[in-house]
């Protein structure tokens, strides 16, 4: 253990010389295959322990001391944390191509463009051409996306939506506990701007997903209960999906159709009808749906799951009646809801 | 096609080099279209410029090419700046285009040509404002992220490194677009939808930059492989040429399937695969029987010629000109059987029916030779063999004897109509030659009067031309060398008959007076003497050791044993006791061996007395242990 905190830190220091140090002007293709073996240490150190808090508490402990005495050190200096280390040799990467001392002979090592692509996970890649290689990885992903652009979830949200399955299974197969996935959870949520809306298109990749292992259905059952207790992410996602995608959802899994549902209603409970617009509305402070679109939404659910409408029109109906049940347009909401239903 | 041709062929008659010629002188305003292009490009993503991309993007490469070399003529880069000014940002823009990016070539010569405006010890503000500008754009190439900022921090969180997650995306990529090729128009239920062929094509354009590119090899080879019944299932034929120069230059590795279809779809793929071929085996002379046959096969050319009839007429075009223009030469001779010979096993293994598909892949051969040719001895009762070779040989001498009758009174177009149908008839005897080696056979054990056809026949798959009337004393010597070797393997006792073998090696030894006799048809039929005459083993090694040391052809020799043992290995039809004849044919070998390194190759008459005296020596050796001493 002892050891591998020691690699840690000597891999951070690494990452800090890369960047900020003149040093890297003596670098050679030696220096610089050790520099990403290194980095590629870090990375496996990272996927092997991301799971296990203890033993990452530890690590982040030895990084954080670490990271005070190079402060010290280098005035330019960026702390980094544990959650940095899965990406270690694009950080080494961009410290590299950001100095200013870097050799060109080391950048045409980089960017030699003679080699084969070499795309064995063994630790004895080569790192010639490994700019080459992201480049043309890049640039085949440009070239190929208008014929991809057709459907509703690109490819790279089917990417992301398959690594949050991964990540779930493996989460849900280690721990008891099943906080610890739903704090993984909350954690991607607060990720920054636009997080929660990216997470969501994510999120609904995810459970799309069609072919599935059994311990994938068991993560999709886990998001589907953990969105149950999400009403803020549920009602993003109502709003901000395609109903393309709404529909296909509430088709795949009936947790979602019946939350759906909800949603739905409770925009609808939430509307006052605005004398001014000659309308339903929802509450200035949180305008994200029309009566129209509402409505849309409605019709597009029962488009696709027959069954469900008249299960959906008793509640309708039976709301309306709560409310008096007045044939008057303007007086409840459940009454023009289900006139405008069944125009 | 007829340059490479020429070259090739001049590598077997060694010619002076051609001078290389000079490079263009540069164009400053080809720089302006190519910048105008670019940003044409750079500025509107919509289908009309990525398909005029596509369409320039090879001479684009050959334009950086030049450029490369010109920038490689000047000292500095204050002088090239000087004199393309707009070269920095033609150079800029390009490096945001993923066409040329993507592309294996496109990048390299990208890449060198920024390296080109990089100045190792910067002389002005100039210099040092172009090195800080590459190191920048470079960097920004290799690590900006600003369209998946998103995706790569929720990749962070899962633990997924950026270039990572840009490989699995480019996958799933791959992998949604050969499914989309797989749906074609015959899985449509209702035929008024429209078919989703259209993508196919606007995939294969994409493709373009990307024939390199080892994540797409999966799609080309779907896209090389679907079924193509519909019109608009075509394949951009910039996409066929980008990937056939690729494969051609060794820079791809297809599937074995894909590079069928490939040829099958691009025909100057296919030629440059089959010149490629002619040219490697023909300058590679020293290759065993064995290793031809390895070669030919690894080609794939057998196994795409007998998938689809079209690639076979193709190649067997090639190799016709190629035979007429080196006038008969052996080797191409030889890799025309050896080629025939497996294009026929694939065929059989892909069980086509026979009779049907003959004409088509053989047009232009008299018909009423197709299927007797065709037919392998092993499918016909060894005792019909004669019956048939004198029909084949009466056939040809017909066909002949026509062709010198219109030569002599006949219009033109007959003449020339009459050379064609007996080169035709010579190029499929060459092809078939499994009957010319059954021929030779027989002649072993043929009566003196039963000769007269089979002689005939192999005269003429020598010497198919009657030039100046010579085959009337071609057959003479071949008989006499017939009746040469008859003798002298019936003969039991020692020694040898002087007169015969002397006048043996004259016959195979060419002189310029007379017409002679080629001296292969003779070394086969000695060689087959050897090994198929009822004679004792010490014997005939003797008779052959004798000859073939005096004539000078060790090496020949050797080397028609080696293509017998392969014939009998593939078609053990010839002898009913293959064992006891490999036996037989290794101790001839071995003969031949001992006696080439004990012996001055040259061999002439002059060192008879000392080859005399290594005989005896050599022959009480050569025979194994246990022993084949008395076999009859």
């Amino acid at each position: 253990m002892e050891a591998v905190l020691k690699n840690l830190s000597s891999t951070a220091e690494l990452l800090a010389v890369a960047s900020q140090s003149g040093a890297v002007a003596q670098w050679d293709k030696q220096t610089l295959s050790r520099a990403f073996h290194w980095a590629r240490y870090c990375e496996h150190i990272s996927s092997r322990f991301h799971n296990n808090s203890a033993i990452k508490g530890i690590m982040e402990k030895q990084l954080q001391f670490t990271n005070q005495s190079l402060r010290a050190a280098f005035p330019g200096y960026t702390d980094i944390s544990f959650s940095d280390l899965s990406c270690c040799q694009h950080l080494l990467l961009v410290g590299l191509l950001k100095n200013p001392e870097l050799p060109i002979s080391i950048m045409k090592i980089l960017f030699d463009t003679t080699s084969p692509v070499n795309n064995q996970q063994s630790d004895y890649q080569d790192v010639t051409g490994f700019c080459s290689h992201i480049i043309q990885c890049k640039s085949a992903r440009k070239v190929l996306s208008p014929l991809t652009d057709l459907s509703a979830v690109g490819a790279d949200v089917e990417v992301q939506g398959a690594m949050l399955m991964e990540r779930l299974a493996a989460l849900l197969s280690q721990e008891s506990e099943a906080c610890r996935t739903e704090h993984f959870l909350d954690s991607v949520l607060q990720g920054g701007e636009g997080a929660a809306g990216h997470f969501c298109l994510v999120i609904a990749a995810a459970l799309l997903t069609t072919k599935i292992s059994a311990a994938q259905t068991a993560s999709q059952g886990f998001l589907l209960d953990w969105l149950q207790k999400k009403h803020s992410v549920l009602q993003l996602m109502c709003s901000a999906l395609p109903t393309t995608l709404l529909i296909d959802l509430a088709k795949g899994h009936l947790q979602f159709r019946a939350a759906y549902c909800d949603v739905l209603k409770k925009w609808a409970s939430d509307m006052e009808y605005s004398m001014s617009e000659g309308e339903w509305v929802q509450p200035s402070t949180n305008r994200t749906v029309s009566f129209k679109r509402l409505t849309e939404h409605f019709l597009a659910l029962f488009e696709s799951c027959p069954s469900l409408r008249e299960d959906v029109e008793n509640d309708l109906n039976a709301l309306n009646i709560s409310d008096g049940d007045f044939d008057v347009k303007g007086l409840s909401v459940w009454g023009d809801l289900l006139s405008a239903l069944n125009k | 096609m007829t340059v490479r041709l020429v070259c090739i062929m001049s590598q077997l008659q060694p010619q002076n080099q051609l001078q290389q010629t000079s490079e263009p002188p540069l164009n400053v305003q080809e720089l302006q279209f190519w910048l105008d292009k670019a940003a044409a490009w750079g500025q509107a993503d919509s289908p009309d410029t990525r398909k005029d991309t596509c369409l320039h993007l090879s001479r684009l490469k050959d334009y950086l090419q030049l450029l490369l070399t010109h920038m490689n003529n000047m000292s500095s880069t204050t002088e090239r700046m000087k004199t393309l000014p707009l070269l920095g940002q033609f150079l800029g823009r390009l490096c945001w285009n993923p066409y040329v990016t993507a592309d294996a070539t496109g990048r390299r010569l990208l890449l060198q040509c920024l390296w080109g405006l990089y100045s190792e010890h910067p002389g002005n503000a100039l210099e040092r404002k172009a090195n800080q500008w590459i190191r920048k754009v470079l960097c920004q190439l290799a690590t900006e992220e600003d369209d998946d900022a998103a995706a790569l921090a929720l990749m962070k969180r899962m633990g997924v490194s950026p270039k990572e997650y840009h490989l699995k995306v480019l996958k799933m990529m791959v992998a949604l677009l050969q499914e989309n090729i797989g749906k074609s128009c015959r899985s449509l239920v209702d035929l008024n939808q429209r078919c989703s062929c259209d993508n196919i094509r606007a995939t294969s354009e994409a493709c373009v930059p990307l024939v390199t590119c080892p994540e797409a090899a999966l799609l080309i080879g779907a896209l090389l492989q679907q079924p193509m019944t519909c019109v608009r299932a075509a394949l951009s034929q910039d996409f066929l040429d980008a990937l056939s120069s690729a494969y051609s230059s060794q820079c791809i590795s297809l599937e074995e399937q894909a590079v069928v279809s490939l040829w099958y779809h691009n025909l100057s793929s296919l030629e440059d695969a089959v010149l490629s071929l002619l040219e490697c085996v023909l300058t590679n002379t020293g290759s065993t029987p064995q290793e031809l046959k390895q070669q030919l096969a690894q080609s794939l050319l057998p196994k795409a010629c007998a998938q689809h009839c079209s690639i076979f007429l193709v190649a067997n075009d090639i190799f016709r000109s190629f035979l007429k223009q080196t006038e008969g030469n052996e080797s191409v001779k030889y890799l025309i059987q050896t080629f025939s010979s497996c294009f026929l096993r694939e065929l059989a293994r892909l069980q086509h029916k026979t009779s049907g598909s003959w004409k088509a892949l053989f047009p232009q051969s008299p018909q009423s030779l197709l299927v007797p040719l065709l037919t392998r001895p092993s499918e016909m009762p060894r005792e019909a063999w004669k019956h048939h070779l004198n029909w084949l040989s009466g056939s040809l001498q017909t066909l002949t004897e026509e062709e010198e009758e219109g030569d002599g009174d006949g219009s033109r177009s007959t003449r020339l109509e009459g050379h064609h149908k007996v080169f035709e008839a010579w190029f499929l005897l060459i092809q078939c030659a499994h009957w010319v080696q059954v021929a030779v056979w027989l002649l072993v054990t043929s009566d003196p009067e039963d000769c007269g056809p089979l002689l005939w026949l192999l005269t003429f798959y020598h010497h198919p031309t009657n030039r100046g009337h010579h085959r009337a004393s071609q057959l003479v010597h071949a008989k006499e060398a017939w009746d040469h070797l008859h003798s002298l393997y019936s003969v039991s006792s020692c020694p040898l008959p002087v007169d015969r073998l002397q006048s043996l090696v004259t016959l195979l030894s060419p002189q310029p007076e007379r017409p002679s006799l080629s001296p292969l048809f003779i070394l086969n039929l000695l060689v087959n003497f050897a090994v198929f005459f009822q004679q004792s083993l010490s014997g005939s090694a003797e008779i052959l050791q004798t000859v073939v040391n005096r004539s000078g052809l060790v090496n020949e020799a050797a080397c028609v044993l080696r293509s017998l043992e392969l014939r009998l290995n593939e078609d053990s039809c010839l002898s009913s006791d293959t064992n006891r004849v490999h036996l037989r044919i290794n101790a001839l070998q071995n003969t031949l061996t001992h006696m080439h390194a004990a012996s001055d190759p040259a061999g002439n008459q002059a060192h008879a007395h000392i080859n005399a005296q290594n005989q005896t020596a050599v022959s009480s050796s050569s025979t194994p242990p246990g022993s084949l001493q008395n076999d009859k």
